[in-house]
């Protein structure tokens, strides 16, 4: 939930990362850590269980700087993806500003996108928040595979699984490779900030 | 043939280094079957075995995953963080609505100790108190331990921490939970505040003025020095918000004369909290209906 202090003019909003298990989403958000260092607050923290699976949550800070006169300070978590852990999931994305969901692009995860995407939309409404309203980016993620002659699915038909009635912006990515990250980052930041600024007219003129 | 299992094989052993072992185990099971249907294959047995080893191993690793504890010990200071990011009400950590809201975080993240510790400690505050109760109750029975969830329920119903109306409250509160017992799965805690889903809708029309739903207080003197003190709005026009008083509470209405200024306000509207300042602007006892004695204040919104 992003909070604001217009009188010292600063603003913190939370971005959740979202997504079937084992899509790539901590491995997002490691590389946003290395790569981002400047803008990087701290810490990454990350509860993991067995094999690397999020338990409850990876979380990073970011300080962002001054944006039209305000400071700017973004938390970005990851939710677990793991079916089982749903009420966690929804714990999670409590306070939501904005989301990217991370989809695989393994032929054989088709269905898990789908799964995950409706799951989003449900815990959202639960929030009384509306899928087709907050600022949302997808990340087709694992691009690199098709080199290695695995199955993926073009982008032509994840666009149609899963963005045909969001229309919303959808990127290429590598989370290994540290392709697709920054844009889908940055992507997203600028909708939640816009959208926070339609709402409650933060900025200075 | 051969380059068709080459390439399964190859599919089975990527999906289980990224952790996809359902999906890896689906194409050991295909390569199996082909290999099995083959009469071509010169070295079928060798195969075959060597299949069954990597599917031993995979097996293996799911019985891991499966074993792996859900709540783990965390570090005092994941505990602290936890407290902390999931507590919505406010930033300020000795505020205790804050305060509330981290330990039921950390009573969902299954860290029980260290939430009823937190919850232990929010008994001594007024405002408080209840749903510190109930979650005192609801954290032992997580943790299996009815006895001491009914001995905790007895002491206050014999003690005078709680009121007769609230002691009421918790114990149909706890009938409740018991009757519904066994049939729950998931540990579901009891939420700290009402928070209001968002009705987005709204504040396409009103651009002029959010909905506040509630306002937490922070007082800097008064018989509440240091407190913050979280208030339902009953009423808003404009940047005009009413809350009511219950004429029981003579310290609250100690501490909002008219024309106090209140500089450490937070603003709940649905999607966001706002820092900021008001001022009291009128305070007027109720004269009749099921409010009669109680205050109906206005604070004016200075500054969000
Ligand atoms: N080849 C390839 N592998 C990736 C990519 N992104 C993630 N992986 C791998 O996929 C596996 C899962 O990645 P994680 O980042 O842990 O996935 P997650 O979405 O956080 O998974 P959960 O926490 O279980 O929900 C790991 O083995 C990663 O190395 C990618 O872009 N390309
Ligand atoms: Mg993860």
């Amino acid at each position: 939930m992003a909070v604001f202090n217009l009188k010292k003019r600063e603003i913190e909003c939370k971005i959740v990362y979202y997504g079937p298990g084992r899509c790539g989403k901590t491995t997002n958000l490691e590389y946003i850590f290395k790569a981002y260092k400047k803008q990087v607050e701290g810490e990454m923290v990350s509860i993991n269980t067995e094999g690397d699976r999020t338990l409850f949550f990876d979380f990073l800070p970011m300080e962002l700087g001054k944006i039209k006169g305000c400071d700017v300070r973004v938390q970005l978590f990851t939710v677990p993806g793991q079916v089982q852990y749903s009420s966690t999931r929804k714990l999670v994305l409590r306070g939501v500003d904005g989301v990217v969901f991370v989809a695989d692009s393994l032929e054989v995860r088709r269905e898990k996108n789908m799964l995950s995407l409706k799951d989003l939309q449900q815990n959202l409404k639960d929030y009384g928040l509306n899928i087709f309203k907050i600022p949302m980016i997808l990340q087709y993620n694992k691009r690199d595979l098709a080199d290695e002659g695995m199955p993926i699915m073009p982008i032509e038909k994840m666009e149609k699984d899963l963005n045909r009635q969001l229309k919303v912006p959808s990127f290429p990515g590598s989370a290994v490779k540290g392709e697709g990250v920054g844009v889908t980052l940055q992507e997203c930041l600028k909708r939640t900030l816009h959208s926070l600024q339609k709402q409650f007219n933060w900025a200075q003129k | 043939m051969s380059k068709q299992i080459k390439s399964l094989l190859q599919q089975a052993e990527l999906y289980r280094s990224q952790g996809l072992l359902g999906e890896a185990k689906k194409k050991y099971k295909l390569v199996e079957e082909l290999i099995a249907g083959s009469d071509k294959l010169p070295n079928k047995q060798k195969l075959l075995n060597g299949l069954s080893k990597k599917m031993e191993a995979l097996n293996r690793d799911v019985e891991t995953i499966e074993k792996a504890p859900t709540t783990p010990e965390m570090s005092a200071h994941v505990n602290e963080l936890i407290k902390k990011l999931f507590s919505f009400s406010s930033k300020d950590k000795d505020a205790s609505s804050s305060a509330l809201e981290g330990a039921i975080a950390l009573a969902k993240f299954g860290q029980f100790e260290g939430a009823l510790e937190e919850f232990e400690k929010l008994l001594n505050v007024k405002s408080q108190r209840l749903s510190a109760a109930k979650n005192i109750l609801r954290c032992y029975l997580e943790m299996g331990n009815i006895e001491t969830a009914t001995e905790k329920l007895e002491k206050w119903q014999k003690g005078d921490l709680l009121v007769s109306e609230q002691i009421e409250k918790l114990t149909v509160f706890y009938d409740d939970i018991l009757e519904k017992k066994g049939l729950k799965k998931e540990p579901v805690v009891e939420e700290a505040s009402a928070e209001t889903a968002s009705q987005e809708e709204k504040f396409e029309e009103e651009q002029e003025f959010l909905d506040i739903s509630a306002v937490a207080i922070t007082f800097d003197s008064g018989p509440y020095k240091g407190e913050q003190v979280e208030l339902d709005v009953s009423f808003q026009s404009g940047n005009v918000i009413s809350l009511i008083i219950s004429s029981k509470d003579e310290a609250l209405i100690e501490n909002l004369k008219v024309g106090v200024r209140l500089d450490d306000v937070h603003f709940y509207s649905p999607v966001a909290i706002f820092r900021g300042a008001g001022l009291v602007s009128a305070m007027t006892q109720i004269k009749s209906g099921p409010k009669k004695g109680d205050y109906s204040l206005d604070i004016k919104i200075e500054s969000l």
